[in-house]
């Protein structure tokens, strides 16, 4: 039985705010675009954070979804048909007129709008259409717009709906076919797959249009990027980055989202987990996911079948050099930029200014330490000018012992003094328990 | 040792630059300090400098000329800081990068010779200055007067309006909005279709004290009542959020007071 009443534009936004607070993509970046002087708004290429939530998560767009209703009942979700909660929609009216207040006293950056499946994907798919035409044309918006792709809608709704947008994404949900099929029976690999391949191809085109005719009007500009759940499904970090590594190469995606699972149903089909939402293991996932984007690792290099989860105690990176030690020491006035970025502490910023400041003269530690670089775990592995900043040795145990346990001093600022014993064997502090060990070590 | 004492503005300090210039006392003899920010030495002979907007111009022009936009938007950003020893640095940097000395291709990379102390500290402060100007056009807030005026109120630690003036003026070209910096009291001004421009020391008291329009209480429920709702509960961490959003900025942020 459905019981019906009118509610508040507060309640609405309250009900509707809630619901999409689990897809967590929330940039406003990859779009530079001024304004034309007749409508409102610019997009800014690096995106803009307008506030930061109780979770630390960044709020830079009004993320809604249009309606709350949904057909499907994947296991997972907070809106599934079968739960019983509160549901609600907007009108387009009323998504243009919060769009459009909360951005001209500069709240946000766009609108984030995603939806759940009302009566079928095309008729959810159209509604979304007709807002964002609404908010483009009638109300001459021109800021970032992110919208979900539904899985199902036919492919000119969502050619339509690519050229008003300038994000779109659609939600991969789970690393695997298998898991999908287990949690979220109504939707298939191929039904995501296929918009993303769409969105990706006409893209293509896209840029060739705009090559031959600069105004040519643009198909998503800002590109795509998708999300997945971690920890719902039995899957290693292994699988996950490898699936992570495979949607940036075929598919073009800007960005993938990795989403901790928060148990929000009972359900027999979902993991307990007593310790709360696996925040470590999405956090090193992220920092894997940069290392593929920015720092040329390839997913093969962080992790393996034999070792297919990332290391509790270290971030991948230092993993990965503590098990190469023999590319290590790396000279900084010689080495080239992708080496230079796989030393610990060397990120892509100051790797940049080593090169160019290197053109004008020697670096010594004292001018690394000025250019940005992180010298409590990069000593280990630079020299300069052929020489260590300390004497010290590139051995596994010894340098996994100090990034672990010097938290904020170079090594030679804490006590330098070492218990004796009888049987010196060069361990300090004992044996290296066996979690700690690194991969192939 | 001659100091030269500059208004603390752009134009201050080039205008400063140009004269120790001009002076032609030798390069080691003479020293610039902004006033208001530095303190008074002893055993130094005081010259103050009279901002003139041609002089300043011209020096514009020639670090453009010779070092490059990227560089003169560096050592731009760098003169809006807060800091004592910004127009000694400045005229350091520029004495090597302006000299007829220097060959072309050392004067346009400059600015990326980290060794040299005083292009690495005009880097910092140009990099504070637009770090905080970026995080403004986030933070920044508007309420909407009873006229239709978009007000907000900021207080920035360096001086960021020139540069968030141009980001606001290109979003919102329609409307009429007024920035008020509560550290330097300048006010950023925009009328519909016109440039914008900055009001040093502007009295607003009066606009302070002026109601909200009609919607803007309800408006500002409605923001507040999203900013919670988006917030995972078990996620919750309010170090991580601190980190990002300090306490500072809270204070003439909608949703970071009555909340």
């Amino acid at each position: 039985m459905r019981i019906a009443q009118e509610m508040e534009l507060y309640q609405k936004l309250a009900v509707l705010s809630d619901a999409a607070k689990y897809d967590v993509a929330c940039t406003s970046s990859g779009v530079d675009r001024n304004g034309s002087g007749k409508g409102m708004g610019n997009c800014i290429a690096p995106g803009i954070c307008h506030s930061f939530s109780a979770d630390g998560r960044c709020i830079s767009l009004l993320k809604i979804l249009f309606t709350n209703e949904c057909v499907f009942d994947c296991r997972y979700c907070l809106n599934r048909s079968s739960n019983d909660i509160v549901r609600a929609s907007f009108t387009p009216d009323e998504v243009c007129r919060l769009t459009i207040e909360f951005y001209r006293r500069n709240y946000i950056e766009g609108l984030f709008l995603s939806s759940g499946i009302l009566k079928n994907p095309n008729y959810t798919m159209e509604l979304l259409y007709q807002t964002l035409y609404k908010l483009r044309n009638e109300y001459h918006f021109e800021g970032y717009i992110h919208v979900k792709a539904i899985p199902g809608a036919a492919q000119e709704l969502i050619e339509q709906t690519g050229f008003l947008a300038d994000r779109m994404s659609v939600n991969l949900e789970l690393p695997t076919s298998e898991s999908l099929r287990k949690l979220a029976p109504h939707k298939t690999r191929r039904g995501i797959l296929a918009p993303m391949r769409q969105v990706q191809l006409r893209r293509q085109e896209n840029k060739e249009e705009i090559m031959l005719y600069r105004n040519a009007p643009q198909f998503v500009p800002g590109g795509q990027s998708t999300q997945m759940i971690i920890g719902a499904t039995p899957e290693s970090d292994y699988q996950i980055i490898q699936v992570a590594e495979a949607l940036y190469q075929k598919f073009d995606l800007k960005r993938v989202f990795y989403s901790a699972f928060v148990q929000v149903n009972q359900d027999a089909l979902l993991p307990a987990l007593p310790g709360g939402p696996p925040l470590l293991r999405e956090h090193r996932l992220y920092q894997a996911d940069w290392l593929l984007r920015y720092y040329g690792f390839g997913a093969g290099e962080l992790l393996s079948e034999s070792h297919p989860n990332f290391n509790v105690a270290l971030d991948p990176k230092c993993d990965w050099a503590l098990a190469h030690l023999e590319q290590f020491p790396v000279e900084v006035n010689r080495a080239d930029y992708y080496t230079l970025l796989r030393v610990p502490g060397i990120g892509p910023k100051s790797a940049r200014r080593i090169i160019q400041a290197r053109r004008m003269g020697n670096l010594d530690f004292a001018a690394l330490k000025k250019i940005g670089v992180v010298l409590k775990r990069a000593v280990y592995f630079i020299t300069c000018n052929g020489k260590q900043m300390y004497p010290l040795r590139i051995e596994e145990d010894f340098i996994l012992r100090n990034l672990l346990q010097v938290k904020e001093r170079l090594p030679m600022e804490t006590a330098t003094y070492r218990q004796l014993s009888l049987f010196d064997d060069g361990r300090v502090f004992g044996q290296v328990p066996k979690e700690l060990l690194i991969a192939g070590g | 040792m001659v100091i030269f004492l500059c208004e603390d503005s752009v134009d201050g300090i080039f205008t400063g630059v140009y004269e120790a210039w001009a002076s032609r006392l030798g390069h080691s003899n003479v020293a610039l300090r902004t006033a208001g920010l530095s303190n008074l030495e002893l055993f130094a002979e005081y010259r103050t400098v009279i901002t003139d907007a041609g002089k300043a111009a011209r020096v514009a022009n020639t670090i453009r000329q010779k070092m490059g936009e990227e560089s003169y938007e560096k050592i731009y950003q760098a003169s809006l800081a807060n800091a004592d020893d910004k127009s000694d640095c400045i005229y350091r940097v520029l004495t090597v990068g302006v000299s007829v000395h220097t060959d072309p291709w050392l004067a346009h990379h400059l600015m990326e010779k980290l060794q040299d102390p005083n292009v690495c500290r005009v880097s910092e402060l140009s990099w504070k200055v637009f770090h905080e100007a970026h995080r403004y056009t986030g933070f920044v807030r508007f309420r909407e007067l009873d006229e239709g005026v978009l007000f907000s109120e900021i207080e920035a630690e360096h001086q960021v309006l020139p540069l968030i003036g141009e980001h606001f003026s290109d979003r919102f070209p329609q409307e009429n909005f007024m920035i008020y910096d509560h550290h330097s009291g300048d006010c950023l001004l925009h009328g519909s279709g016109k440039p914008w421009f900055i009001w040093k020391n502007a009295e607003i008291d009066n606009i302070l004290k002026r109601d909200c329009s009609a919607n803007e209480q309800e408006i500002q429920a409605l923001w507040r009542t999203f900013c919670e709702s988006i917030a995972i509960r078990e996620r919750r961490n309010p170090h991580l959020q601190m980190q990002f959003w300090p306490l500072r900025f809270r204070k003439w942020m909608t949703e970071g007071n009555d909340s």
